[in-house]
């Protein structure tokens, strides 16, 4: 064409950035928070950790107060009674995860079901960039807020345990572990719900796979008889954390090391189709 | 300028695009044009990298879109007013596509001042008429300045002021020297905003012509004849390529001959003819005729008034 065109795009390729990945991840980020719904789920999880822990930390001391008179099980209480009360702040866990799963499920699914997908990879069309800014930003953020809640269920839950004489050391070793492993496992739970969300590109198909997934299954493996399901529900992504967070290893369930890697796989998995099949599916 | 080679797009066993071939040149405003399931938005995704060809290639700037190293600098497009999430404000839509190329705030405050949005801009988009939609899309297509802009049925939903405003804005895109593309299947919106025009029907090219040779070119001559005898002179015309349709008592328009000829087997006949006026085809019914065999989905309306009669064999 004429010379004026060409003059234009050679100055244009050599000036404007392109999507690199800390942009694209900027993008997904911004994305992520000027959602309401985002706000208000990520309020909620918070809300559940926390008050779940009141309770659980109420209703460990009434129990705790009951059992004084009989001394067998006041013994019992006091030997278990750390255990008891270390695993307090993390009793609204299943909640958390059930909720921050389904974030990731949606935060792709409503790409799909909105349209906003044509608008993001058109801008990236290298379509794994989005997909995994938007992987981290949901995965830390999930990482991040079952951390801070859990922190301050903890807060919430000490004077409530003060007062029926019960010690919970927020900084014990234990606590620590059990706040870092859950908090891993959330995030882990909800690159899962990202993973799907992607693959059914449908937001109620989406939750219900999590919910079949870390609710359904670990129930039904149970009631179907034989030994094959029993060893096969050890392997369910749902029942990885108990033996994760367990001080001591349960006779009948996976060793820790087992657990993660298990875990691990479940994310790995997931994550590797969804990418495959966001990069081969027509948008 | 965009080019495409036998970009073909089957669906299972429908073919939505059947090895089209085409090039939009810079400069110009080039329209699409074709009836509703003609192959446009298809083929406007297989520009865009959002869906992939069975066969056929497709160029942007002579390179396949997803490899350009800035797209939205590249190519800006509007393929669907609803590409958004409608729970986002517009200026947050905006800001995070902006972000992924490093566009400054402030441009995408111009884009919202261009397209009219600054009453709305920070209001969620679930509340957006399908104009203020579309303005959005247009919004996000100049974010990065592009040097090739796509939009897909932009005038849709638009009020006549937005269909005038995006009439100048395509015209004036194409003055800097941009590439401009856009589908309609708005024949007479493309007549006043196209300078090329290809014409889609059920995925083939049917035309690829300036918007004036397909004017005169493929739309067919008429001519409206007025006589006291209209079934005979019917029957003197009638032969191969002659049309004869009898609007009104003693009212013929024909088509396949022209005037002279007309007015030639009127007198070896002794026929008489009260009026003979050529009828310039209207960009409508070239259109109508290029894709009467196309169209998908047919509408049959029955109107007592009019009904055509057939001379001679087609």
């Amino acid at each position: 064409m004429s010379t004026t065109t060409v003059d234009r795009k050679s100055t244009r390729n050599s000036v404007g950035p392109g999507p690199a990945f800390h942009r694209v991840l900027n993008s997904e980020f911004i994305k992520f928070r000027t959602l309401m719904s985002t706000v208000i789920l990520l309020a909620c999880t918070a809300l559940v950790m926390v008050g779940f822990a009141a309770l659980g930390a109420w209703g460990t001391g009434s129990f705790a107060e009951q059992v004084a008179s009989d001394p067998e099980a006041a013994a019992a209480v006091a030997a278990q009674g750390g255990d008891l009360a270390v695993s307090i702040p993390t009793s609204g866990i299943v909640f958390a995860q059930l909720i921050l799963g389904s974030l990731g499920v949606l935060l792709m699914s409503s790409e799909f079901t909105t349209g906003m997908a044509r608008s993001t990879f058109a801008a990236v069309p290298k379509r794994v960039i989005p997909f995994l800014a938007k992987l981290i930003v949901v995965m830390v953020s999930a990482f991040v807020l079952t951390a801070l809640s859990t922190y301050i269920a903890g807060l919430v839950a000490l004077p409530i345990l003060g007062n029926y004489d019960l010690k919970l050391d927020l900084g014990s070793s234990q606590s620590v572990k059990l706040l870092l492993v859950n908090s891993i496992y959330v995030a882990a739970v909800a690159a899962i719900g990202m993973a799907l969300g992607t693959i059914v590109r449908n937001s109620a198909g989406g939750i219900m796979s999590l919910v079949g997934l870390f609710f359904v299954a670990p129930i039904a493996f149970q009631l179907i008889p034989g030994d094959f399901f029993k060893e096969a529900s050890k392997y369910l992504p749902g029942n990885t954390i108990s033996p994760l967070t367990a001080v001591e290893h349960v006779p009948e369930t996976l060793e820790a090391w087992q657990a993660g890697l298990v875990l691990g796989a479940w994310v790995v998995v997931p994550v590797a189709l969804a990418m495959i099949l966001l990069k081969k599916r027509d948008v | 300028m965009i080019e495409a080679k036998g970009l073909t797009k089957v669906y299972g066993e429908k073919t939505a695009v059947g090895g089209v071939s085409f090039t939009v040149q810079a400069g110009r405003v080039t329209g699409f044009l074709g009836p509703n399931g003609a192959g446009k938005s298809t083929t406007m995704r297989m520009i865009m990298g959002l869906d992939a060809p069975t066969s056929g290639s497709v160029t942007v700037n002579g390179q396949p879109f997803a490899q350009h190293r800035a797209p939205l600098r590249e190519i800006g497009a509007l393929l669907d007013a609803k590409a958004v999430h409608t729970s986002r404000t517009a200026y947050n839509h905006l800001l995070a596509m902006a972000a992924t190329h490093s566009i400054p705030k402030s441009r995408v405050r111009e884009v919202i001042e261009m397209t009219g949005l600054g009453d709305v801009a920070k209001k969620k988009v679930k509340g957006f008429s399908l104009g203020m939609g579309q303005r959005l899309g247009i919004a996000a297509a100049l974010l990065g300045d592009p040097q090739t802009i796509i939009l897909d049925e932009p005038v849709n939903g638009l009020d006549p002021e937005g269909v005038v405003w995006v009439r100048n804005l395509v015209k004036y895109l194409a003055s800097e020297g941009r590439t401009v593309f856009l589908s309609s299947h708005l024949m007479s919106e493309m007549a006043l905003t196209a300078d090329h025009l290809i014409v889609i029907g059920r995925g083939r090219i049917i035309a690829d012509a300036p918007i004036a040779e397909i004017i005169t070119g493929k739309g067919q001559a008429r001519t409206r004849v007025r006589t006291d005898q209209p079934e005979r002179l019917m029957q003197l015309l009638a032969g191969t390529g002659v049309s004869v349709e009898a609007h009104e008592r003693e009212l013929l328009e024909v088509s396949g001959i022209d005037p002279r000829g007309i007015a030639r087997t009127a007198l070896e006949n002794q026929v008489m003819v009260y009026e003979l006026t050529p009828l310039q085809a209207s960009l409508e019914e070239a259109y109508m005729e290029l894709t009467k065999d196309e169209v998908e989905y047919h509408s049959h309306i029955t109107t007592g008034a009019s009904v055509p009669a057939q001379a001679g064999g087609k």
